[in-house]
């Protein structure tokens, strides 16, 4: 059985995603020990990067484009609004050239081997349910429910699966409910027009479980600790991140947290982006 | 040893509840193993309403009736039911699937009662927030709309203090729960302090299996809070009697709460279920 880790890197005019994807294996290879390869459709890019051959284990071509727009924010007060490709995501099951996959997104940071007593077990399928906010005392009743009427929020962010016809099953189901994005939006009481693949996982996941809890997926170890784009890296060293979250209910004052041995997911792609440039992050 | 579910229905000029109980036995028929239940009313139960009951048992010892809920006469359950062992269930129920395994758990128990009660989403809802009374005061917190008792001395003893507390809830109040003072007589209540005076405090199990999904809207982690679940979220019974709300799917025992949620077509469902 192989194991290794897939990473989606979608270049777009804001966030040059090929950049954080290699930055992001570098971290897989050096705690968990796993090849990595890179999904992406920006070979265009990948010129710049001529360590990249050394870093990645494939490169595998993906075709996906979006009429998507978000708004990704720089810390509180700056924001741009860019396209936002996240429509691939449920190709991972095709295009893993492993047995066992884990995939992640290009900001997730990993500075422990947690994960790896979960590519170890049994599992066929794990992922985040529990998360941790570094400000503490943010609202992230987002991050519990899709929303206030609705089934338990998963994060897409990061997932591990086996091939077996019940993940093959999951998949097909993201991909399904993408295709039909609007009525699946409508009977989960979604607002937001934009589809979001944290929403596909969890519907999926639901539904895989008979509508009702059950135990399909497996939560991966620990919590999904993150900060928001409306948050700053200031400095990374070793395995220790340090950051500036945004106060609740202070807009644009913030609180400076560190962590140490833990796995982050970092939404500020600019400020990730400038921390990787050599940058501080700030 | 005969086991059976119980329900008491007291018609008013709003609410039908011997429909309601009607539609609560279909359920037990169509998902139960153990499936006797018994209705004790005064009402007129309807021809075709009958043939689902075990046993039509009038209400005994009947006298006026002035409270909110029209709660004086269940002490009387213990008295008239006809099994060994009784489940007690309020009229503004279904069953969704076979809870077989409760009975087990009961068995080795006189008197239990439910403690913890889940919202729609399957999360055990927080009742500090409306059993102030209970808290406060350092009472057990029963939900006497679902509790188990084995004819024996120890649920004979419980009902006859509970006859008690029931008719003088005023006084009982008062003197065990004067914090956050209730002004009418509930089940619950009444049920607490009953257990508080017979020392029985553990007979409300928090390890028990006996829960049941409770849709009064104030529990249900909404914000703003809805005059009503059903104008809030989608919600289907299929014909294979299956409830799901907001797209989950229901467990074991849903106490539907507002009074028109049995209508024509969920009965119809559970008559196709029961006579195939």
């Amino acid at each position: 059985m192989t194991t290794g880790a897939l990473i989606f890197a979608q270049n777009t005019v804001g966030v040059d995603y090929v950049k954080l994807a290699l930055f992001a294996a570098r971290r897989v290879k050096e705690h968990l020990k796993i090849p990595v390869s890179l999904a992406t459709d920006s070979f265009d890019w990948l010129k710049f990067y001529p360590d990249h051959t050394e870093v990645f284990d494939q490169i595998i071509p993906i075709v996906g484009n979006t009429n998507q727009l978000k708004k990704f924010y720089d810390g509180t007060l700056a924001f741009k609004t860019a396209e936002w490709k996240n429509l691939t995501r449920y190709q991972a099951y095709d295009i893993t050239p492993y047995d066992r996959t884990l995939v992640l997104d290009s900001d997730y940071i990993i500075n422990s081997d947690t994960l790896v007593k979960a590519l170890n077990n049994d599992y066929s399928f794990q992922i985040f349910r529990k998360s941790f906010d570094l400000a503490l005392d943010r609202n992230d009743k987002t991050f519990q429910r899709i929303n206030q009427y609705s089934i338990p929020f998963y994060w897409g962010t990061v997932f591990i699966f086996e091939k077996t016809a019940s993940t093959r099953s999951l998949f097909d189901l993201i991909e399904y409910i993408k295709q039909n994005w609007d009525y699946f939006r409508f009977i989960y009481k979604i607002e937001t027009p934009t589809f979001r693949n944290d929403f596909a996982f969890s519907i999926a996941i639901h539904i895989m479980n008979g509508n009702t809890e059950g135990d399909f997926a497996q939560e991966l170890p620990g919590l999904m600790t993150y900060t928001l784009d409306r948050d700053i890296l200031v400095d990374m060293k070793n395995n220790k991140m340090k950051f500036l979250v945004e106060k609740a209910h202070y807009p644009g004052e913030y609180t400076l947290v560190s962590t140490n041995e833990t796995d982050v997911h970092v939404m500020n792609k600019q400020s990730l982006t400038r921390f990787i440039d050599g940058g501080s992050g700030v | 040893m005969s086991k059976g579910f119980i329900v008491l229905a007291q018609n008013t000029d709003d609410v039908d509840y011997v429909k309601q109980a009607y539609a609560l036995a279909l359920s037990i028929h169509a998902t139960q193993s153990e499936t006797a239940i018994s209705i004790i009313t005064n009402n007129n139960v309807p021809e075709e309403y009958q043939e689902v009951f075990d046993q039509i048992i009038p209400i005994p010892w009947t006298e006026g009736t002035d409270s909110r809920y029209v709660a004086e006469h269940r002490w009387k359950i213990y008295h008239v039911t006809p099994y060994d062992e009784t489940i007690v269930l309020d009229t503004d129920m279904l069953m969704l699937e076979d809870i077989n395994d409760w009975w087990w758990y009961c068995q080795d128990h006189d008197l239990l009662f439910c403690t913890q009660v889940l919202n729609y989403k399957g999360e055990i809802i927080d009742n500090s927030i409306y059993r102030k009374t209970f808290i406060a005061n350092n009472l057990p917190s029963p939900y006497f709309a679902l509790h188990y008792f084995k004819k024996s001395e120890q649920a004979e003893y419980f009902y006859k203090v509970l006859e008690f507390v029931v008719n003088n809830w005023a006084w009982c109040y008062g003197k065990l729960a004067s914090e956050f003072y209730q002004d009418w007589l509930s089940m619950d209540l009444a049920a607490a302090i009953a257990l508080e005076l017979c020392g029985y405090n553990d007979r409300a199990d928090i390890c028990s299996p006996l829960r049941f999904v409770h849709m009064k809207p104030g529990v249900q982690g909404w914000q703003p809070i809805p005059a009503s679940w059903q104008n809030t979220i989608p919600y289907s019974f299929t014909k294979a009697g299956q409830l799901t709300i907001g797209n989950i799917k229901q467990p074991y025992l849903f106490h539907y709460v507002e009074k028109d949620f049995i209508g024509v077509d969920i009965i119809s469902k559970l008559k196709r279920l029961v006579n195939g």
